[in-house]
């Protein structure tokens, strides 16, 4: 008895924990007031850099992402190095990402590009976070792709790249999906590497999570605002991931496994 | 007993140089003053400027707030200059990055009153970013990535090997004074003491040593 | 007809698969899972690379070609359908213009629109079939074809199979782990053991002349282990029990002796009849298998009919004498 009331205290606890701030911003922030900042000129800046900036980043983790995944998803020599070092920015601290951007891209760095600073800077920021979401995602999507089915598209008369098309993306598209869906997430709010490496200048680099922190200083309100802006974009995309509708394929892993 | 000492970004160096025991935040100081408000534990603020200070004071949220010291600003750029800057005037150049500190940000509002002064304000057209505070200002230009940026002279000879210093016309200058005031809820008594021993002449000395200027 | 030669070795974990077989009709390769039935079929369709050898299909050297350019129809054991195309579309992703004629030949056109996870496990097997087939393949390549099917199911496909493949006229090579399947299937049957080619012989042949002591107990015969010495016109073989048991083979020194169940009979009591050869035992145990029932006595399995079984009042731990004729053994190498 008193260990199923630690439990329930406990897992209440952890729910109030995670739960309450996000409840708290909406609390404060009236949706009449919400709405009407969405009209204030830096929010509207911040949001078409975020959207910007990120559909840049998505469209260069999806281009870049899916066939580096197809590779990485093949057993070879060195497969548990390469998918190590493409999944390392994902628990380096963002200030790290920051630096080593600056290392690699900056006027000083391994390439001398005048990247630091642009949209561009952004661009890069955010996929180096997000990208590696994407591509572990992708990589166990691909792996799940029964051999077998694809050799069976191969005897049936399908070179590869016709395989790959109307067979092993279609069946690993779930997971490819979901695995877009963290990173533009991620992506969305991301902060640190962005503010190091691509600085904040409203309208050009200023992103929906440098305006909250810009804001913090000017006015809270307004900060609440953008916040309050992007829990429901976050939440949007967590929802849609979870309540996609039921594909073909999960409804045949379950026969299969019946 | 250890004092919670919110302090501006510029004191960075100089404040453990003057106490090392006491805890210190520094930051922007609008982003201290917005944690103030927010509640944030401390017991003394350290400004940049006197208008944040001023302001709380009004909110009653610090006791009345006293000058310590006073700066000047400075123009700055990478050692190896990459921009060939050699005056405000060559910041209206295409192509020329500049980093300044957020509108807010005392250093930032500073930078904007030098260039008005100096009618020069077209250079912001080139700003590349704005910085929360001055030493993310600072950072940039030392790193070299930034080709110019305006900071206090305090902070450009923290880094002395990786920056040059463009002196301002005089003219120019704006008053920048530092204000110091105990925040109310904190340990009061303590906090009194310690602002009365930055007023003294001990650390009066020290901040002299590292270019601030005196009270007057 | 044409030909599909086959001529190759494979590296597999533990041993390496050669193979040198000629198909023309139907062959089946049977062998204790794990002897490399599958990987066989792997390299017909181009799937697995051998390390040497070739498979040439009339005359045409396929070794070198892509899966997509052999012309294989390959039914997966687990049939590895599209599951996110319907039936219809999956029948029709190896060729459009035999679709719609193949779903009514095998009896799925009802189920065009349905997708393979709605599908009974029959249902399933006929989908790939026709899939396979509307590929119109020279060469039909059966991986298991029958063993994820229940025992219902299986004696039913089984038989539809075999007439299906009776109409087809292709070389067929097809795989399985049941003699009983491949000697309904096929008309050559090939036992396969650690990659290597034991006997092949039509069904018959294999019954009537096993080459050796495993060809024997995988077609389904009692293998028992003992020493041969020749007497005047029979060999007299000592059991590893002691008992005697005669042939009419002839051999000398360590044999297996092959019987088939269906040359063992049954009795309460010993009769005197021209069966040379005696075992009394206890019934281990009693299994019906259609019309007739197999019995467990010693050493042996016999199979008698269900109305036999009856008369006899069989039933675990009762004793029965079991009897064979010597010419109904068969010697074999161990």
């Amino acid at each position: 008895m008193i260990r199923r009331l630690l439990v329930f205290g406990a897992t209440a606890t952890a729910l109030a924990f995670l739960v309450l701030p996000v409840v708290a911003i909406f609390a404060r922030v009236p949706p009449g007031r919400l709405f009407a900042q969405l009209g204030n000129g830096a929010v509207v800046d911040a949001i078409r850099v975020s959207a910007e900036t990120s559909a840049a980043a998505q469209a260069l983790v999806l281009v870049l992402g899916t066939p580096a995944a197809v590779v990485l998803a093949r057993r070879f020599p060195g497969r548990g190095l390469l998918v190590g070092l493409v999944e390392l920015p994902l628990v380096l601290p963002p200030a790290v990402a920051g630096i080593g951007l600056f290392a690699a891209f900056g006027r000083f760095g391994l390439l001398h590009t005048s990247i630091p600073f642009t949209r561009l800077a952004v661009v890069l920021a955010v996929a180096f976070v997000s990208g590696p979401l994407y591509v572990r995602a992708a990589i166990a999507a691909f792996e799940g792709v029964d051999p077998n089915v694809v050799a069976a598209s191969r005897t049936l008369g399908a070179g590869p790249t016709r395989t790959f098309f109307r067979v092993v993306l279609p069946l690993a598209r779930p997971g490819l999906a979901a695995g877009a869906a963290l990173a533009l997430a991620r992506g969305l709010g991301e902060f640190g590497a962005t503010i190091m490496f691509a600085g904040s200048l409203r309208g050009v680099t200023e992103t929906l999570p440098l305006a909250v922190y810009s804001e913090f200083n000017v006015d809270f309100d307004t900060a609440l605002a953008i916040s309050a802006l992007l829990v429901a974009l976050s939440a949007a995309l967590l929802l849609a991931l979870k309540w996609r509708p039921s594909l073909s394929t999960s409804r045949f892993r379950f026969a299969a496994s019946s | 007993m250890i004092l919670t000492i919110l302090a501006a970004a510029s004191l960075t160096n100089v404040f453990p140089a003057i106490d090392r025991r006491e805890r210190y935040s520094f930051g922007g100081s609008n982003a201290l003053a917005a944690q103030i408000r927010q509640g944030a534990p401390a017991d003394v603020f350290a400004s940049a400027n006197t208008a944040l200070p001023q302001q709380l004071y009004r909110a009653r949220l610090v006791e009345k707030p006293v000058v310590f010291t006073h700066n000047a600003l400075t123009l700055i750029v990478p050692k190896s200059n990459p921009a060939h800057i050699r005056s405000v005037a060559d910041l209206r150049r295409k192509g020329v990055k500049l980093v300044v500190a957020a509108p807010g940000v005392p250093v930032g509002d500073y930078t904007r009153t030098v260039l008005r002064r100096l009618h020069r304000t077209g250079v912001l057209r080139n700003v590349v970013s704005e910085e929360n505070d001055v030493r993310d200002v600072l950072a940039k230009v030392a790193l070299g990535e930034a080709d110019a940026g305006f900071v206090y002279r305090t902070d450009a000879r923290t880094v002395r090997g990786k920056v040059r210093t463009l002196s301002l016309p005089r003219r120019a200058q704006p008053r920048v004074a530092y204000a110091v005031a105990v925040v109310r809820g904190g340990h009061a008594a303590a906090a009194r003491r310690w602002m009365q021993r930055l007023l003294g002449k001990a650390a009066q000395a020290k901040l002299r040593a590292a270019g601030f200027l005196p009270r007057r | 007809m044409a030909t599909l030669a086959l001529d190759f070795a494979l590296p597999l974990r533990g041993f390496e698969l050669t193979l040198a077989l000629d198909v023309e009709r139907t062959v089946a390769l049977v062998g204790p899972s794990g002897a490399g039935k599958s990987s066989a079929l792997r390299v017909v369709a181009g799937l697995a690379r051998p390390r040497r050898g070739s498979v040439r299909f009339d005359g045409e050297d396929w070794t070198p070609l892509p899966p997509e350019r052999r012309r294989v129809g390959l039914v997966f054991q687990d049939y590895a359908l599209f599951p996110h195309l319907d039936v219809l579309a999956n029948v029709a992703y190896g060729g459009r213009e035999r679709a719609r004629e193949l779903l009514e030949r095998l009896r799925i056109a009802h189920l065009a629109r349905a997708k393979p996870g709605e599908l009974s496990g029959g249902e399933r097997q006929r989908v790939a079939l026709a899939r396979a087939l509307a590929r119109d393949p020279a060469v039909l390549l059966l991986d298991e074809p029958l063993a994820a099917l229940d025992a219902h199911t299986k004696s039913e496909v089984r038989h539809e199979l075999s007439e299906l493949l009776g109409e087809l006229r292709l070389p067929t090579l097809l795989v399985t782990h049941d003699y009983e399947d491949a000697a309904a299937l096929a008309d050559q049957v090939g036992v396969l053991v650690d990659g290597r080619l034991r006997q092949l012989a039509p069904p018959a042949e294999l019954v009537a002349r096993p080459r050796d002591g495993f060809v024997a107990s995988f077609t389904g015969a009692n293998l028992l282990h003992g020493h041969a010495s020749p007497t005047i016109g029979l060999t007299q073989v000592t059991l590893e029990g002691g008992a005697c048991v005669y042939s009419t083979d002839a051999a000398d020194g360590a044999v297996g002796v092959v019987v088939y169940p269906w040359e063992v009979s049954l009795a309460r009591e010993q009769s005197a009849d021209s069966a040379l050869n005696v075992v009394h035992g206890e019934v281990g145990s009693v299994v019906e298998v259609g019309n007739r029932v197999r019995v467990r006595v010693g050493p042996l399995t016999a199979e008698v009919t269900a109305a036999s079984a009856e008369r006899l009042g069989l039933a675990r731990g009762g004793r029965v004498y079991a009897t064979f004729k010597a010419t109904g053994t068969r010697l074999v190498p161990l």
